[in-house]
C-alpha cells in the first residue's frame, strides 16, 4: 500500500517536510517546534497579501477574497494540477501558472482577471466542453454542477466546435461501481478527484485511469464494485455529473429541495448532515462541513440508508390483542399502557434504551421511571458499571476528540474495527498514517483496515502483557510522543468487560507515566458504536441488563431497543415499545407506541467525544407517529404522574438540570477526571475470560445493516448483496 | 372629550354623509341591495347554504357594526360593503371566498398538551 | 530522447536569475546580434575533432574496442579532480543540453552540487528517444555505450550522485542489451561500483527499460516511470533537482550530453567551446531523414549551414535543392521552415529561434515538393494525439480536436475561417499544460499555417469546386 500517494502534495519550499516523508529518522526533526517562518508579500490583483512560504497562489488569493476557478483542486486531496482551469497570469512570466499548485514567491504580481488569464480560462473551458455531452436537462448534477456554473462565469458564449457536424463527441462506456454510484462516464472531465479520494481518504486503490490521451478513462479497469464504506463521497467530489447517486437518480432538482441541517445517528461519530427533502419525503442526505467531526465526508450507511425511513415504519399505536398486535387509537394504547403502570411496587418498572434514542426521550423516560420508584435504566449495549462507572465522563468518552486522532503517532485499537464502526474516525487514522507516520496496532481478530497495522493477537491477556512491559509492542509505545489507545465499546459487553476496561485504564496510566504527553492529550479513549450511548450514560442509565432481567419488571420500556432483547428474559413483563421501526423490539412488545425517526424530530444527540448536537425535524412523522418524548409525556399524564414539561424548551431546561453539557450544542465539554478514573479502576476485581476478543463488523457486508433504519433500507440490502457477490468473484 | 379634540373632529372633512340620517339611509340601501342579491348568489355560487342562511349571515354581518356611531366610519364600512357586493355580483369571488363568512364552524386549535398530542399538531 | 518534452526548463526560476535575461526571455532573445566575437559559421568537422568515432558500428563496441578508441582513458584522474573542476570544464565548454531545450549543462549540473541533506542524489539518463525523426541516442547506446557509461561516472561525480539510471526506450531492445553488457564489462573491470576506477568514489549504473511511451521522455514522467507508476508528468515545482526520483534530488540529462562529457574533460572545455558559434559550441549528432538521397546520422560541428549539411552528408535533396519544399529542422515537434529560409539558416539553437523554429534534437526532416505537407503535419498531430498522456485538459482535448480539423484540412473539407480558428486553438494549447508535449504538438501546426497557409486555402477551394461539380 502506498504511504504517500503523490509526492506532488509536498510543497517545494518546505524541504524539511519532504525529507520527513522519505525517511523515518528525519521525521523526528519535524516534530521540533519550527521557527515562525517569515511571511512573503505578494500582490493579488494589486491587493497586497502576506502569506507563509509554501502557500499556493490559489490559497493566497482566497485570503484576499479572490476566488480562482478550479475543477481538479480540492482542499482535502493531493494537488493534481491537471484541469488547468486555475491558470493565472503572473507579471513578467511568459507562461500562465496553475494557481492550485504553484507556491508563491516574493513580490509576485498575480493577475487573476487579466486578458491572458481570461483567455487561458476560456480556452480550457472550451476544451472541457468539446467532449462534454450536452445532456444537462437529463443530468442529475444539473443545478449543482461546477462545469455548468463555471462555463456560465468563464466560458465563451458560443460554440466553435464545428466538428460536431463531422465526427461528433467522445462517448465512453459507463462503469458499474455498485448499487450506490451511478456513472455516466461520457460526462467525465478527468479531474481525478475520485481517484485521489479513493487512494488517499478511502484507502481503497480501486479507481484509476486507463488509456492515454483522449482515450483516457477513469474506472476500475476490471469491472468491480467500489468496495469502500465511504464511497458516496466521490459523488459530492465529482464536479460534473459523471458520478451521481444511484438511489437519487432522476428524483429531484437541487433547487426545488428543502434543506434541513441535522445530525447522523447511524454511528456514534455524529456526522453533520443536510437532509434534502420535498413534499414530506427525505430525498437524499448530504454531508455538512464540520472540521471537528466529519470534515466533509459521510459514511455510506448515513448517506444512503434514508429509504429505510419509509419502510417497516410504525405508523399507528398497537396493542397485543389475542396474542396479535392490532392497530388502535392513541387513546386506547395510552390508557392500556397507563393501566400497566398503575400501582407498581418499587423497582418494577424498567427501561432499555436503543441505539438511536435521543436525549429528550431518555430524560423523559428516566423521570417517569424514577417517579415510579425505580432505577432500572439501562442501554441495550452494556457498559461496565464497576470502577468509575457512569459517574465520570472520562470513563466512557473518546477523550482525545475525533479531530486529534490524526495527530497521534501510535494508536492501539482494542476490540474495535473503526473502519466499519466509525468510518470517519477511520479516515482520520488513515490521514495520520499517510501524513504523520502513524503506527497502528490492533488487539482483536484479523482486520482489513485501510492502513498497514500490526495485529498483536486476539487474547485479552495481551493488554496485561503490554502493561507489564513484557510485550514487544511496549517499545513502540515507549518511544511514542502522542499515543492513543482506543477501546471498542462492543468488547466491553463481554462478561469480563469491566476487567478489560480496568486493565486498559491502568495500561493508559502506565503509558502516561512513561511518555511525557501534554496535559490535554488523553491516552484513554472509547470508541462507541451507538449514537445514544453517551447520552444515556450521561443522564444516568446506570443499571445493567442483568439487573433488569433479575428484577423481573412488570413494565419494560424499550426505547427503540432491538438488539439483545429476548421475550424469554421478560416473560412476565408488559413490554412497551417506543420507536420508529417495526424491528425485533416491536415484535415482542405488548404495546407499541410509534415514535419519530431522527429526520422527523428536533432532538439532541451526543457523539462519542461528548459533543452535543441537534437534529432538526425535516419532515413530519408518518401516520400517527409522534416525537418520542411527547409519547412519554402523554403517557405520564394519563398514568397520573404528569411530567412537568409541555414543550421542548421546558424539557431542555430539565435536561440542563441533569446534565448542562447536553444543551451546550456544538461544543465538547472537557472531561478532566481521567486520573480519578484510573484510581477507581483499581477497585475492579475479576479476571479475563479465555475467549479471544472478537469484533462484530469485520467485513464490508457486515457494515451496511446494523440498526432498525438500515435493516429496513432496500439500498443497504442491495449493498450487502453486491459485496457478497464481489467476494465470491 | 376635551375642547380642542372636538374641534378637530368637527373640522374633519366628511366622506360621503353629512349627517347621521344620511349615513343611516346608505346603510339600509346597502342592506336591501344585499338581500335582493341573495337568490342570485344562490344561483351563481354552488354553496351548501340556503336563502335563509345567507340572509341570517347578512344580518349578522351588519349587526357586527351596529355600535358604530362615527359617520365617517359608517361611510367607510358602507363603501367596503358595496365593494364586497360588487365582487359577489360580478362573480369575481369564488366559492371559498364566500364560504369564508361561515368559517366559525372550524374548530379552534387546541392549546393544552394532551389535546395537541392527540391531534398531532404542534 | 523525446526532444521537445525536455524543452521546458528544468530549473526553478530563481536559480535562473543567474542566467538573467539569457534564458528568461526565450522568445525575444537574439544571440546572433549580441554574441561575442567568434566563428560566424560552423564548418565541416575535422576527423580528429569527432567524439563519436564508432557511430556506424564498424568497430568493436565492447570495452576492449572502446578503450582502443580512447574511452576510459585517465577517467580516474578526471574523477579525482573533483566536482568543481568537472563542472567548470563543462561550463567553459559551453555545452548545452542535447535533448532539445538547450539548457547550459554546466549550470544544470551545478544545481545538484550543493550540501546534502541526507538524501542520496541520482543521475537519470534519458534514453527514451521517441521523437519522430530523432535517432541519435540509439547510435550511442548500441555502438558507443562506454562513452555514455564513462559520462555517467563523470557527470555523477560532478553532481555527487550515488547512482545513475539509464532509461532506455522499450523498443530499443538491442540498444538496451548492448548497454547492459557494457555496464557489466565496466563493473568487471572495476570501472563502476565500489571505488569506481580506483578513484575512491562509489558509483552504480542501472538500466531501466521503458514500455514505449513518448511522454516518458519528459523528465518527470520518466521519473514516475522509473518509480513504476504511469508515465505522467509531475507538477513543477518541486523540480527534480529538489524532489525527483524516489523523492531525492535528481538530474535528468540526455544521452548525448552525458556521452560527450568525458571527451570534453579530456580535451578541455576550451577545445569544445571553440567549435561552432559562441553560445552554440561543440559538435552535434545530426539525423537527416526524409527526401534526401542518403539519409544518415552524422556528427558535425554546430552552426553548420543547413544547406551544406544536407548537400555534404545526405547527398542532397531528391530532385535537387530547388525541389525542396520545407524542412523540419529539429525533430517532429519543431515548426517547419520553408525553402527560402533553409537556404541560409545555420543549424544551431539561436539561428533557428531567429526563424521561429527550434533546434530541438537536430533531427532534420527534409520534404521535397512531392510532399503533401498538410497530410504530413496531420500525421504528426496524430502521433501527438496518440502519445498525449491525458492529464491536462488542453492537451487531452485540444490535440484530439486539432487532429479532427487537420484531417479535414487534408481533404479540404473545411471553411477558410477555420484556419484562423486552428491557429487560435494552437495558441490555447501552447504553454497551458504541465509538460511541453502539448507545445510540441501545437508548433508544427503553427509552422504549417505560418508558411503554408495558401496551400490549405487552395485545397479548401478545390474541394468546394469538386463538390459543386458533383452536385451538378
Amino acid at each position: 500500500m502506498l504511504r504517500l500517494p503523490l509526492f506532488r502534495a509536498i510543497s517545494r519550499s518546505n524541504g524539511r517536510l519532504t525529507s520527513a516523508v522519505c525517511f523515518h529518522n528525519s521525521a523526528a526533526n519535524q516534530q521540533q517546534p519550527q521557527q515562525q517562518p517569515e511571511l512573503i508579500e505578494l500582490f493579488i490583483d494589486d491587493k497586497p497579501v502576506q502569506v507563509p512560504p509554501g502557500t499556493t497562489v490559489l490559497k493566497a488569493a482566497a485570503m484576499v477574497g479572490v476566488e480562482i476557478p478550479r475543477f481538479c483542486y480540492h482542499e482535502r486531496l493531493a494537488i493534481a494540477g491537471n484541469c488547468r482551469m486555475c491558470l493565472v497570469e503572473i507579471e513578467k512570466q511568459v507562461k500562465p501558472v496553475a494557481a492550485c499548485a504553484m507556491p508563491v514567491m516574493k513580490g509576485w504580481r498575480v493577475k487573476t482577471n487579466s486578458a491572458l488569464t481570461r483567455k487561458a480560462r476560456e480556452g480550457v473551458m472550451e476544451f472541457l466542453l468539446v467532449n462534454h455531452p450536452l445532456d444537462c436537462p437529463i443530468c442529475d448534477q444539473g443545478g449543482e454542477c461546477d462545469l455548468q456554473d463555471q462555463s456560465m462565469a468563464f466560458g465563451n458564449d458560443r460554440s466553435r466546435f464545428t466538428d460536431i457536424n463531422f465526427s461528433g463527441k467522445r462517448a465512453v462506456e459507463d462503469k458499474d461501481l455498485g448499487p450506490l454510484i451511478k456513472t455516466v462516464m461520457t460526462r467525465c472531465i478527468h479531474c481525478t478527484r475520485c481517484i485521489r479520494f479513493a487512494s488517499e481518504v478511502a484507502g481503497v486503490d480501486d479507481l484509476g485511469t486507463t488509456g492515454r490521451g483522449n482515450e483516457m478513462q477513469v474506472g476500475t479497469y476490471v469491472e468491480k464494485l467500489f468496495m469502500s464504506e465511504v464511497s458516496g463521497n466521490i459523488i459530492d467530489l465529482c464536479p460534473v455529473g459523471a458520478l451521481t447517486s444511484k438511489p437519487y437518480a432522476f428524483v429531484a432538482r437541487p433547487w426545488e429541495n428543502h434543506r434541513t441541517d441535522s445530525i447522523d445517528v447511524h454511528d456514534a461519530v455524529g456526522s453533520n448532515i443536510v437532509v434534502s427533502h420535498r413534499t414530506g419525503e427525505v430525498l437524499r442526505i448530504l454531508p455538512r462541513v464540520n472540521e471537528d467531526v466529519n470534515e466533509e465526508w459521510l459514511a455510506d450507511k448515513a448517506r444512503f440508508s434514508y429509504d429505510g425511513l419509509k419502510r417497516q415504519r410504525l405508523i399507528t399505536p398497537m396493542l397485543k390483542i389475542d396474542g396479535k398486535l392490532q392497530n388502535v387509537e392513541w387513546e386506547d394504547a395510552l390508557v392500556a399502557a397507563a393501566r400497566a403502570l398503575q400501582d407498581l411496587p418499587p423497582n418494577k418498572c424498567a427501561a432499555i434504551a436503543g441505539c438511536m434514542a435521543d436525549a429528550e426521550v431518555l430524560v423523559a423516560v428516566k423521570d417517569l421511571v424514577n417517579t415510579l420508584d425505580s432505577e432500572l435504566l439501562t442501554t441495550e449495549q452494556e457498559f461496565p458499571k464497576s470502577g468509575a462507572g457512569v459517574d465520570l465522563r472520562s470513563n466512557y468518552l473518546l477523550n482525545n476528540k475525533i479531530a486529534n486522532v490524526e495527530h497521534a503517532d501510535v494508536i492501539l485499537l482494542i476490540g474495535t474495527n473503526p473502519r466499519f464502526e466509525a468510518p470517519l474516525v477511520n479516515t482520520r487514522i488513515r490521514k495520520g498514517y499517510l501524513h504523520r507516520e502513524q503506527n497502528v496496532a490492533v488487539i482483536g481478530p484479523k482486520l482489513d483496515l485501510t492502513y498497514d497495522h500490526e495485529n498483536l493477537g486476539q487474547s485479552p491477556d495481551i493488554i496485561s502483557q503490554i502493561k507489564s512491559g513484557s510485550h514487544p509492542f511496549c517499545e513502540v509505545l515507549k518511544n511514542a510522543k502522542k499515543p492513543m489507545i482506543i477501546l471498542g465499546a462492543d468488547v466491553l459487553t463481554r462478561k469480563d468487560g469491566d476487567k478489560i476496561l480496568a486493565e486498559t485504564q491502568s495500561l493508559c496510566k502506565n503509558i502516561e507515566k512513561t511518555v511525557k504527553t501534554d496535559a490535554d492529550w488523553k491516552v484513554f479513549n472509547i470508541l462507541h458504536t451507538n449514537a445514544s450511548q453517551v447520552t444515556a450514560l450521561d443522564v444516568g442509565y446506570a443499571a445493567s441488563l442483568e439487573e433488569v432481567k433479575k428484577a423481573k419488571p412488570s413494565v419494560l420500556f424499550l426505547l427503540g431497543a432491538d438488539e439483545n432483547i429476548k421475550k424469554e428474559d421478560f416473560g412476565e413483563s408488559c413490554i412497551i415499545y417506543v420507536g420508529s421501526h417495526g424491528d425485533n423490539g416491536a415484535q415482542i412488545a405488548d404495546i407499541v407506541l410509534p415514535g419519530a425517526a431522527y429526520t422527523e424530530k428536533t432532538a439532541t444527540y451526543v457523539n462519542m467525544e461528548g459533543r452535543a448536537q441537534l437534529t432538526n425535524a425535516a419532515i413530519t412523522p408518518p401516520g400517527m407517529a409522534r416525537p418520542d418524548w411527547k409519547i412519554i409525556r402523554a403517557l405520564s399524564e394519563i398514568a397520573g404522574h404528569r411530567l412537568p414539561y409541555d414543550d421542548l424548551h421546558e424539557l431542555r431546561d430539565r435536561i440542563a438540570e441533569i446534565a448542562p453539557h447536553l444543551v451546550n450544542y456544538g461544543e465538547v465539554e472537557p472531561s478532566n477526571f481521567l486520573k480519578q478514573v484510573y484510581e477507581l479502576a483499581k477497585t475492579t476485581q475479576g479476571s479475563f475470560l479465555p475467549d479471544p476478543i472478537d469484533i462484530k463488523q469485520k467485513s464490508l457486508d457486515q457494515f451496511f445493516m446494523t440498526n432498525a433504519i438500515s435493516r429496513a433500507s432496500p439500498t443497504m440490502a442491495k449493498c450487502v448483496q453486491a459485496v457478497q457477490k464481489q467476494k465470491q468473484v | 372629550m376635551s375642547n380642542p379634540a372636538r374641534i378637530v373632529t368637527r373640522q374633519v372633512k366628511p366622506l360621503l354623509s353629512l349627517n347621521e340620517n344620511e349615513a343611516r339611509r346608505r346603510v339600509f340601501g346597502l342592506y336591501k341591495a344585499w338581500i335582493r342579491q341573495v337568490p342570485f348568489i344562490l344561483q351563481d355560487y354552488d354553496i351548501p347554504k340556503n336563502a335563509k342562511d345567507l340572509k341570517m349571515k347578512i344580518r349578522e354581518e351588519f349587526n357586527k357594526h351596529r355600535t358604530v356611531k362615527d359617520i365617517r366610519v359608517i361611510d367607510m364600512l358602507v363603501i367596503k360593503g358595496q365593494m364586497e357586493l360588487k365582487e359577489t355580483v360580478e362573480k369575481w369571488k369564488n366559492k371559498g371566498a364566500l364560504m369564508f363568512y361561515f368559517k366559525d364552524t372550524v374548530e379552534p386549535k387546541p392549546t393544552d398538551f394532551m389535546s395537541k398530542f392527540m391531534n398531532g399538531t404542534d | 530522447m523525446a526532444g521537445v518534452i525536455v524543452r521546458t526548463l528544468s530549473v526553478p526560476k530563481r536559480q535562473l536569475g543567474l542566467l538573467g535575461q539569457l534564458v528568461n526571455n526565450q522568445q525575444s532573445r537574439s544571440y546572433a546580434d549580441a554574441a561575442p566575437e567568434g566563428k560566424k559559421v560552423g564548418g565541416p568537422l575535422a576527423d580528429e575533432d569527432r567524439i563519436f568515432t564508432n557511430l556506424y558500428g564498424r568497430h568493436d563496441w565492447r570495452l576492449k574496442g572502446a578503450m582502443k578508441r580512447g574511452d576510459w582513458y585517465k577517467t580516474k584522474e578526471i574523477v579525482e579532480k573533483g566536482a568543481d573542476w568537472i563542472i567548470n570544464e563543462i561550463k567553459v565548454s559551453g555545452l548545452r543540453g542535447r535533448g532539445g531545450a538547450g539548457f547550459p549543462s554546466g549550470m544544470k549540473w551545478s544545481f545538484m552540487n550543493k550540501p546534502s541533506d541526507g538524501r542520496p542524489k541520482y543521475l537519470v539518463i534519458n534514453g527514451d528517444e521517441g521523437e519522430p525523426g530523432t535517432c541519435k541516442d540509439r547510435e550511442i547506446l548500441r555502438h558507443d555505450p562506454h562513452k555514455l557509461i564513462e559520462g555517467c561516472l563523470i557527470a555523477g561525480r560532478a553532481m555527487g550522485a550515488c547512482a545513475a539510471y539509464i532509461y532506455i526506450r522499450g523498443e530499443f531492445y538491442n540498444e538496451a542489451s548492448n548497454t547492459q553488457v557494457a555496464i557489466a564489462e565496466a563493473y568487471q573491470a572495476g570501472l563502476l561500483g565500489k571505488n569506481a576506477c580506483g578513484s575512491g568514489y562509489d558509483f552504480d549504473v542501472f538500466v531501466q527499460r521503458g514500455a514505449g511511451a513518448y511522454i516518458c521522455g519528459e523528465e518527470t514522467a520518466l521519473i514516475e516511470s522509473i518509480e513504476g507508476k504511469q508515465g505522467k508528468p509531475r507538477l513543477k515545482p518541486p523540480f527534480p533537482a529538489d524532489v525527483g526520483l524516489f523523492g531525492c534530488p535528481t538530474t535528468v540529462t540526455n544521452v548525448e550530453t552525458v556521452a560527450v562529457a568525458p571527451t570534453i574533460c579530456r580535451r578541455g572545455g576550451s577545445w569544445f567551446g571553440a567549435l561552432g558559434r559562441p553560445r552554440n559550441s561543440g559538435t552535434k549528432l545530426y539525423n537527416i531523414s526524409g527526401h534526401v538521397n542518403t539519409p544518415c546520422t552524422v556528427e558535425e560541428e554546430m552552426s553548420i549551414p543547413l544547406k551544406e549539411l544536407i548537400e555534404r552528408h545526405a547527398g542532397g535533396v531528391i530532385g535537387g535543392w530547388d525541389n525542396l519544399l520545407g524542412i523540419i529542422p529539429g525533430g517532429s515537434s519543431t515548426p517547419v521552415i520553408p525553402k527560402h529560409i533553409c537556404d541560409t539558416v545555420l543549424m544551431d539553437y539561436d539561428d533557428l529561434v531567429r526563424v521561429q523554429s527550434s533546434f530541438g534534437t537536430a533531427a532534420v526532416i527534409v520534404m521535397n515538393k512531392q510532399t503533401d505537407i498538410i497530410k504530413a503535419i496531420a500525421r504528426l498531430i496524430s502521433f501527438y494525439k496518440h502519445e498525449s498522456c491525458g492529464q491536462c485538459t488542453p492537451c487531452r482535448e485540444g490535440i484530439a480536436w486539432m487532429y479532427k480539423i487537420m484531417q479535414r484540412f487534408v481533404q479540404g473539407n473545411a471553411e477558410v475561417h477555420e484556419i484562423d480558428m486552428l491557429w487560435e486553438l494552437t495558441k490555447q494549447i501552447e504553454l497551458h499544460t504541465i509538460c511541453a508535449l502539448a507545445d510540441g504538438a501545437a508548433w508544427p501546426v503553427q509552422g504549417l499555417i505560418r508558411h503554408f497557409r495558401p496551400e490549405i486555402e487552395s485545397r479548401i477551394k478545390n474541394f468546394k469546386g469538386q463538390k459543386v461539380a458533383v452536385t451538378r
